[in-house]
């Protein structure tokens, strides 16, 4: 068991001198503070939560012309315009690519880039933390011209390619930055230690750091999921085929000039979102295993 | 967990890195400006306002026209209509336009001065088109270029109409509105806050300020946009007054929501009941047949000026332009042609539910049975019918109607602005763009 | 700009002083990052300072030449909306920020408790990030708009009278937005210190333990200080990412009424969506990129992140 070097000396010396202590007697009754403090804001938070979404599944499910504040009778036409007649069957395969492609280079990249953030010191490293961050200061629409002139330069207008290219490059920034944080927040001991074993740096990040970082990893990558698949305005520029566009673009056709369907936009949403919390719904649990379970068995 | 989570992760990485190679390997990234190989010509043709309720017809269409030139191929790209603008700036800029495509007169000013657009005045004086096109609207397209050419060909004919709910004028036993005295009659009649129900719906969010351009015309009777010398005429007195009693209806006989309202809630005050008349083109026809039925509403040509001229503002056409840099030029102009003859523009029209630009489509019988595009013939044929053409010339258009006068009729709407006072400013803006124009393009 | 400089580090129970390896690795790391930042970004981001010393209207071609100075002194001196738009936007980055890390942190708390379905319930709350910009303006115009809304369903069971027009008023109309993205960027908090929150050393909590601190002092003295460096580093991201937040404001108020809320990139977005004037719009945009370099390097230095800190 590797023990944690504590600096502050206080707690280092209470923790070897005894055993555990309970917790101190708490003012209320548990269940009533459990009440206060936990079911009480998240019944309020959850409610915040599902008002927007209730009001989505609402439109999505009734039939047109009802306004009703409850889906009854359900009707599924406003899905079948969505899957069949707009298309999302073709832009939800081509989103799935972008995204998952996205989200897979930014993390390698970002793993890079934020392990020499953490742990090393080398010249050029406040610029480097500045130039990421200039990288989010100008709005993607202001971009779009010189984009769009590169994108045709090396051929990859109209090829998913560009998206896959330009979400990574806008996530990026965002995510090494996050992953530099979080590898600071794990004792730079493990891994001294396992290189004191004989592990090159690479092994030894591979067997210390890296099973400790799920919780980053799951968080970081699923923001570039997430602003992959929801990226509207570099699929619609870069992309001049019918059969190359993803779900945001597909949405959008949901709301004409003359003709806004709020029935099959809220439809194309719960296409386009249930996916994506079914995904999170799975891999949240491994924002919990982390440090807490790993780190003492060292 | 963390192994099976790494494995898995590993063959996603895998599968996606082979199918992006594969992808980027496999050279789709054709030109957008079309190709040619064994003998067909494939063109691309891009739709202003893509989505579920247009392009079907036009896939249609598309099917119908391949049929009849085998050698000619045509690419559909539907556009989201709010972003269509931004996608032609791009494309323009960047060096991939489609050969032809979908636009409003509205922006086609902006886009011919940066030489996108070919001139079609061929496509129109063609053998099948000739005189059939509605030369009112050809007009009207024709100023918007400094040399008078056509850049555009309208597919539909359209003019702002007030439609109003036949369900609750029966119900109130009012007659729909000829004059504006009986227009302000029944926006009072048929408000009842307490009902949430509301005489009249003011758009004072997007689009506001053209529509209200619709509305003091027609009031004032006003025939011209500028005066002779060259004053812009928004700001006549009797342009005033009627910015002024519209302003009134406000938080009355409105909806306090109607400051911010664009076209969509509007349109869904009226078709859920909050408001009994609104003022808009025939292109919500669609929207209120699907969400009303018939029977429910109706529509009635603007009211009329006190002398009985009815003086309309050009509505800024929806049509097609061939671009500039188009390798096909002959191909995309005989799908232009094909697309405006009357069988395909017929079809078009009627499944969208427009005004056909096409005069022997105009002919159909469903014209005829919808009561609302009858109107709107009628009212276009109608000798006492005046068309205003505002001067969407000028390259300042949108940004003083829109971003700058935009902001400034909700102020007046909120009373912190005077009517006076905005038409003054807005009248001075247009003058000086006029003036800067013919200072540009002399003769 | 000296970022480098070492300051110690104030927070977190910091491991000893140790000499890192120098060498080539720490380049070799970052490069890819690097090679594609100058790749796909150098030009473009260029090319905004460029057209900001130009007159550039696509639709006036016959006026665009060098402008020197000409768009920065029209906007110091004679463009009100500037400044207007600059103050909303300052109100707009610190309501969401603060809002955001107070119930993100509060969110994170919650569920990081043991409790029944504690899965199915993180996976809820923190749904709203997943959803596109698009959807999310759509789900809100909805909800809020008198006739499709909730107040329109509440007036139809007899609560309310139905014409409660929470945009078409300017403090009502910010405060709707604001909501709304609230909705939206609030799990972006709790998701990241929910991740962080793993990984405070086990043994801390039950040193606290031992040493008697009840559960505010163990927040305040364990848990506070683990996240501070990842609070900071959000709080800093968030402020860049929400200055230039534009969608939802664009769709639910188009920055009215009245201008009322405008903000600096959607005064940017017009120049660029109806105005067609990108050499004013890339000046406006390069006068935001200074402000928000100049508040990063601010905040960097006074919350003592150092990015050379070990």
């Amino acid at each position: 068991m590797t023990s944690l070097p504590l600096t502050r000396s206080g707690v280092q010396a209470q923790r070897s001198a005894g055993g555990r202590v309970p917790v101190r007697a708490n003012p209320w009754p548990g269940r009533l503070s459990r009440v206060a403090r936990l079911y009480g804001p998240l019944a309020l938070y959850g409610l915040f939560t599902l008002i927007p979404f209730y009001w989505m599944l609402v439109f999505a499910f009734r039939p047109a012309g009802s306004d009703r504040p409850v889906p009854w009778p359900l009707s599924f036409a406003n899905f079948d315009t969505v899957w069949n007649g707009v298309g999302f069957s073709t832009f939800f395969l081509n989103s799935v690519l972008v995204a998952v492609s996205v989200m897979i280079a930014t993390t390698f990249v970002a793993v890079a880039a934020g392990y020499a953030l953490a742990r090393f010191r080398f010249r050029g490293k406040g610029v480097f933390v500045l130039v990421l961050l200039c990288t989010q200061f100008v709005p993607g629409a202001m971009l779009l011209i010189p984009l769009f002139v590169i994108f045709k330069q090396i051929a990859l207008i109209n090829n998913l390619g560009s998206l896959i290219v330009i979400d990574t490059v806008f996530q990026i920034p965002l995510a090494a930055m996050l992953m530099s944080t979080f590898i600071r927040g794990i004792p730079f001991e493990l891994e001294e230690a396992a290189m004191l074993d004989g592990c090159s740096r690479l092994q030894a990040f591979r067997a210390t750091i890296l099973p400790l970082m799920q919780p980053a990893l799951v968080a970081v990558g699923s923001f570039a999921f997430i602003g992959a698949w929801n990226n509207f305005l570099f699929a619609l520029m870069f992309i001049s085929r019918q059969d190359r566009f993803t779900i945001p673009v597909g949405l959008s056709y949901t709301l004409g000039q003359y003709n806004i369907d709020f029935g099959a936009l809220a439809a194309g949403g719960v296409v386009a979102a249930v996916p994506v919390v079914a995904v999170f719904a799975v891999v949240q649990r491994y924002l919990v295993q982390g440090l807490s379970a790993g780190a003492v068995k060292g | 967990m963390p192994r099976s989570l790494r494995s898995t992760a590993t063959r996603v990485v895998s599968a996606a890195l082979v199918a992006a190679t594969a992808l980027t390997l496999s050279g789709c990234g054709g030109s957008s400006s079309g190709s040619s190989s064994n003998g067909v010509t494939t063109i691309s043709f891009w739709d202003n306002n893509g989505g579920p309720t247009r392009t079907p017809y036009y896939q249609e269409l598309i099917k119908r026209f391949e049929a009849a030139n085998p050698s000619i191929k045509v690419d559909y790209l539907g556009l989201p209509a709010d972003s269509v603008q931004q996608k032609y700036d791009t494309a323009i800029a960047g060096g991939g336009t489609p050969d032809i495509g979908g636009v409003q007169q509205s922006y086609v000013a902006g886009l011919i001065a940066r030489n996108a657009l070919e001139p079609i005045d061929d496509v129109a004086d063609s053998a099948t088109l000739k005189g059939n096109i509605d030369p009112k609207v050809l007009d009207t397209i024709r100023s918007t270029a400094s040399d008078k050419k056509l850049y555009m060909l309208p597919v539909s004919v359209n003019l702002d109409i007030l439609w109003y709910r036949s369900d609750e004028f029966a119900a109130k036993k009012l007659t729909p509105p000829n004059t504006w005295d009986d227009f302000f009659t029944a926006a009072q009649a048929l408000t009842d806050p307490a009902a949430n129900t509301f005489g009249f719906s003011i758009r004072g969010g997007a689009g506001g300020t053209q529509a209200l351009l619709s509305i003091m015309y027609a009031y004032s009777g006003v025939q011209t946009s500028f005066d002779s010398s060259g004053k812009s005429t928004i700001n006549d007195p009797k342009n005033v007054e009627a910015i002024e009693k519209i302003a009134a209806l406000y938080g009355k006989e409105t909806s306090k929501a109607d400051v911010t309202n664009g076209y969509k809630e509007m349109s869904a005050e009226f078709d859920g009941g909050t408001a009994a008349m609104m003022v808009h083109n025939l292109g919500s026809y669609a929207d209120h047949q699907k969400n009303l039925g018939a029977g429910k509403f109706a529509a009635e040509a603007m009211p009329a000026a006190p002398d009985g001229t009815r003086t309309l503002v050009a509505n800024a056409p929806d049509g097609f332009a061939v671009f500039q840099a188009s390798q096909h030029k002959a191909e995309a102009k005989k799908f232009l042609e094909f697309m405006l003859s009357k069988d395909s523009n017929s079809y078009w029209n009627q499944n969208v539910g427009q005004l056909p630009s096409n005069l022997q489509a105009q002919k159909d019988a469903w014209v005829q049975a919808n009561p609302a595009l009858k109107v709107g013939q009628t009212t276009l044929a109608a000798s006492t019918t005046h068309i205003v053409d505002v001067p969407r010339y000028l390259p300042q258009y949108g940004s003083i109607v829109e971003s700058q006068m935009g902001p400034k009729w909700q102020q007046v709407l909120l009373g912190k602005l005077s009517a006076k006072d905005f038409a003054d400013q807005w009248a001075d803006l247009t003058t000086k763009a006029q003036a800067d124009w013919v200072a540009k393009h002399p003769g | 700009m000296t970022l480098t400089a070492p300051v110690p580090a104030p927070v977190r129970p910091a491991p000893t002083r140790r000499p890192r390896r120098r060498g080539w690795s720490p380049y070799l790391l970052i490069a890819p990052t690097v090679v594609l930042i100058a790749a796909f970004l150098l030009y473009p981001i260029g090319s905004v300072f460029y057209y900001s010393l130009q007159n550039y209207n696509v639709t006036q071609p016959y006026d665009d030449g060098f402008a020197g100075l000409a768009n920065f002194r029209h906007m110091f001196t004679a463009d009100p909306l500037f400044w207007q738009s600059l103050r909303t936007t300052v109100i707009w980055v610190v309501a969401q920020v603060v809002l955001q890390l107070l119930l993100g942190l509060l969110l994170a708390l919650i569920v990081n408790e043991r409790f029944k379905a504690r899965g199915f319930v993180r996976a809820l709350v923190f749904s709203p990030w997943a959803v596109s910009g698009v959807l999310a303006t759509g789900i809100w115009v909805l909800l809020y708009n008198p006739t499709t809304g909730a107040a329109h369903a509440l007036s139809l069971m007899g609560i309310g009278s139905g014409d409660t027009a929470v945009l078409s008023q300017p403090t009502s109309a910010f405060i709707a937005v604001i909501v709304a993205e609230l909705w939206r960027g609030v799990p972006f908090f709790a998701i990241l210190i929910l991740a962080d929150l793993q990984s405070v050393p086990a043994d801390l909590y039950e040193a606290a333990n031992t040493d008697g601190a009840g559960r505010w002092q163990r927040f305040r003295y364990v848990t506070l200080p683990h996240l501070r460096g990842a609070i900071v580093l959000t709080c800093l991201l968030r402020a860049v990412w929400e200055f230039n937040n534009v969608d939802l404001i664009y769709t639910m108020t188009g920055g009215g009424p009245a201008n009322e809320t405008t903000t600096l990139p959607l005064y940017v977005a017009r120049q660029a969506l109806t105005d067609f004037n990108f050499g004013y719009g890339s000046a406006l945009t390069v006068v935001s990129f200074l402000i928000l370099l100049v508040f990063s390097v601010v905040f960097l230095r006074v919350t003592k992140y150092n990015a050379g800190r070990d």
